[in-house]
């Protein structure tokens, strides 16, 4: 490359030579008839040349011919030169954006790390990369990529379907360029591992569920940990388990156990119900029977005590005045059973042979009269 | 004109003698200097370096770390369950002169290949050797097997010059045919589980419908028990109020108490009663002055 650009000006230089050398000879040739005109123009071209440095160097040689050739070659020399710092500068100058950082290379080794913002290496002895250092970068990995179904056998020998992002960034570019050849499938191939690892130590109930934050924190440590054996310079922002399901073959039964669970909680509430109801009824027949007893002993106590204070009454009054008292007592009672039954009076002490009658009794017809009465008034 | 031409010349060919005695070794590799085939030089420091022109060339070789996936490969470990197992492996080119003369001019592709043919052994005699059960590649043992096939896989790829920096499994699964029986194995233990937390949900239910109804029967009886004991005590009640107040005139509540007995006991028409008129009541039924 050097060579090339150090070429250029010695090709340049090289035909002005050429050209100075031919404007002699070929001032008796091609142009001869006109050349005091001309030369005396080219005289002032030269000056008005030299004053200028090139600025109208293309009208002059234009008009000049071949003397003025001379003149070209050094305008032009300043303007390849000025086009070639332009140029080297172009190359040189790069600009580095705030997730980036770059890493500049002295003759093949490391000098510094350039930070956002504009920056300087001077070609062709320092070399850049621009590296994004911020930025967050994913790896999917378990999405059923080639021969990566996600699926990973756990210690109690079952198969857990396992799909999870690894997010990354660099925090030492100048490792990170240096260490890995090839640094994402380096940290799929770790990330992967790490997990298998991971899940291979865990039974599979708790990766389920419980241990999901775990297991993706323990993961992301261990692939952080390997990250930086191989001084990497990657840093493990984050590991994302999207998904820790058993697989597609199995996860109906998985489903059947949570139903299973649900009918289990159903039969217990169903029970509860029924308890709730018959011991509500059998609190209320309890109390019910205890209030009917309660209610019992109020009646018979007040009964016996109402019965009791009346015979006490009569009582007194009997005391006063007893013999009266009892007949009037028997008579009244008697007026009321003879009153309201059926009575057949027979005097078989009277006088004749009336005691040899031996009455007539139709009991039956009286039975039935006195039973058809009492149904009638039923 | 030839004096022009021959400096220029004379010059570009300086150049480039310059150029190819001039060599760059970048911060990412190694390079040897090779001189008709034989090994000058060894260059590890990044930097600029000097070389004879022509006669002597550059063989560069990456100095990062370098990544090799084997081929999932079956092993079968000491309980004769097979498991399907691949692995990877980061390794740098430790020593240039060691690599070159054993890999010749294949590079990396050939190391590729001899590490591989390494590690694939390797695998398969840490896994497989003696104590290394199923359950052991799938336990927390992992870790140290794996550095266990490091550190033999290290040792064996030295005299390629290579370092095995790591060796990681990666999937340790079952055969693709054992797959399906996993499977339904995994559903049977389900379905087990299924069945029990339904059977449990009955018993539990079973047993709740029976405490309730033992403690409806523990509730009624008991309070049919007190009930019987309060009706107890009224009757006692009843009782004492009886004999107290007829204690006071046996012969009068005998009296009494039989007279209203009539009166409930012959009331009514369902009585007929047959009757000679010479009882007390009828004293006056015949004559005025008794009889």
């Amino acid at each position: 490359m050097a060579g090339n650009n150090g070429g250029g000006p010695w090709g340049g230089s090289d035909n002005s030579d050429d050209g100075q050398k031919t404007n002699e000879p070929v001032g008796s040739g091609g142009g001869g008839q006109k050349i005091p005109e001309i030369e005396d123009i080219v005289k002032k071209g030269q000056e008005q040349l030299r004053v200028l440095m090139g600025g109208k160097s293309g009208k002059t040689g234009g008009s000049g011919g071949q003397n003025g050739s001379g003149g070209i070659s050094k305008g032009s020399l300043g303007l390849v030169a000025l086009g070639a710092v332009a140029l080297w500068l172009f190359t040189s100058l790069y600009s580095v954006k705030p997730e980036e950082q770059s890493v500049e290379l002295f003759l093949g080794e490391f000098s510094s790390i350039g930070n956002p913002g504009l920056n300087f290496a001077p070609w062709p002895f320092v070399s850049k990369e621009v590296i994004p250092v911020t930025r967050e970068q994913t790896e999917d990995i378990g999405l059923g990529g080639r021969g990566d179904s996600g699926l990973m056998l756990t210690t109690d020998e079952n198969i857990v379907d396992i799909d999870f992002q690894v997010v990354w960034n660099i925090n030492d570019p100048a490792k990170f360029l240096f260490n890995l050849a090839e640094p994402r499938s380096t940290i799929r191939a770790v990330s992967e591992s790490a997990m298998r690892e991971v899940i291979a130590r865990s039974e599979l109930a708790p990766i389920l569920n419980r241990d999901r934050q775990i297991i993706a924190d323990t993961a992301q440590l261990l692939i952080q940990e390997t990250m930086n054996e191989y001084d990497s310079g990657v840093n493990i922002v984050r590991l994302n388990l999207d998904k820790a399901d058993p697989p597609l073959e199995v996860i109906d039964s998985f489903r059947e156990v949570q139903a299973a669970e649900q009918e289990r909680d159903k039969l217990e509430r169903q029970a509860d119900a029924y308890a709730y109801t018959v011991l509500a009824g059998a609190r209320g027949q309890a109390s019910m029977l205890l209030e009917q007893a309660e209610g019992y002993r109020a009646m018979v106590v007040n009964g016996a005590e109402g019965e009791a204070s009346r015979f006490s009454a009569v009582l007194a009054e009997y005391t006063k005045a007893p013999e009266v008292t009892r007949k009037r007592l028997y008579i009244e009672a008697m007026e009321g059973i003879y009153g309201s039954m059926n009575k057949i009076i027979v005097d078989d002490t009277g006088g004749g042979g009336a005691s040899n009658i031996v009455p007539y009794l139709p009991l039956n017809e009286l039975m039935n009269k006195s039973n058809n009465k009492s149904g009638e008034s039923n | 004109m030839s004096k022009s031409l021959l400096i220029s010349v004379f010059a570009g060919g300086l150049i480039l003698i310059l150029l190819s005695s001039v060599f760059i070794i970048d911060e990412r590799q190694k390079g040897l200097v090779l001189q008709f085939g034989q090994i000058k030089a060894v260059k590890e420091d990044p930097g600029l370096a000097f070389k004879i022109p022509f006669i002597q060339e550059i063989v560069r070789y990456d100095d990062r770390i370098l990544s090799l996936d084997t081929v999932p490969t079956e092993v079968t470990p000491s309980d004769d369950r097979r498991l399907v197992v691949d692995a990877f492996a980061r390794y740098r080119i430790l020593d240039v002169v060691q690599f070159r003369q054993a890999v010749g001019v294949g590079g990396l592709r050939t190391a590729e290949d001899r590490l591989e043919s390494i590690l694939n052994p390797v695998i398969r005699e840490v896994l497989g050797s003696e104590g290394v059960t199923s359950n052991t590649i799938l336990s927390a043992d992992r870790a140290e097997l794996m550095s266990r096939i490091t550190e033999q896989a290290r040792q064996k790829a030295l005299p390629l010059g290579l370092e095995v920096i790591d060796v990681r499994l990666k999937q340790t699964n079952l055969p693709e045919q054992n797959l399906d029986a996993t499977f339904s194995r995994m559903r049977a233990e389900r379905d087990r589980e299924a069945a029990d937390e339904i059977a449990r949900g009955k018993e539990a239910a079973q047993r709740l419908r029976a405490q309730a109804d033992r403690t409806v029967v523990e509730l009624v009886s008991e309070a049919t028990k007190q009930s019987e004991i309060v009706r107890g005590e009224a009757d006692a009640q009843r009782n004492a109020i009886f004999a107290k107040a007829y204690g006071m005139d046996p012969e009068f509540f005998e009296f009494y108490r039989s007279i209203n007995a009539y009166g409930t006991a012959l009331s009514g028409d369902s009585t007929t009663m047959v009757v000679r008129p010479d009882s007390e009541f009828f004293n006056y039924l015949k004559s005025d002055s008794g009889s």
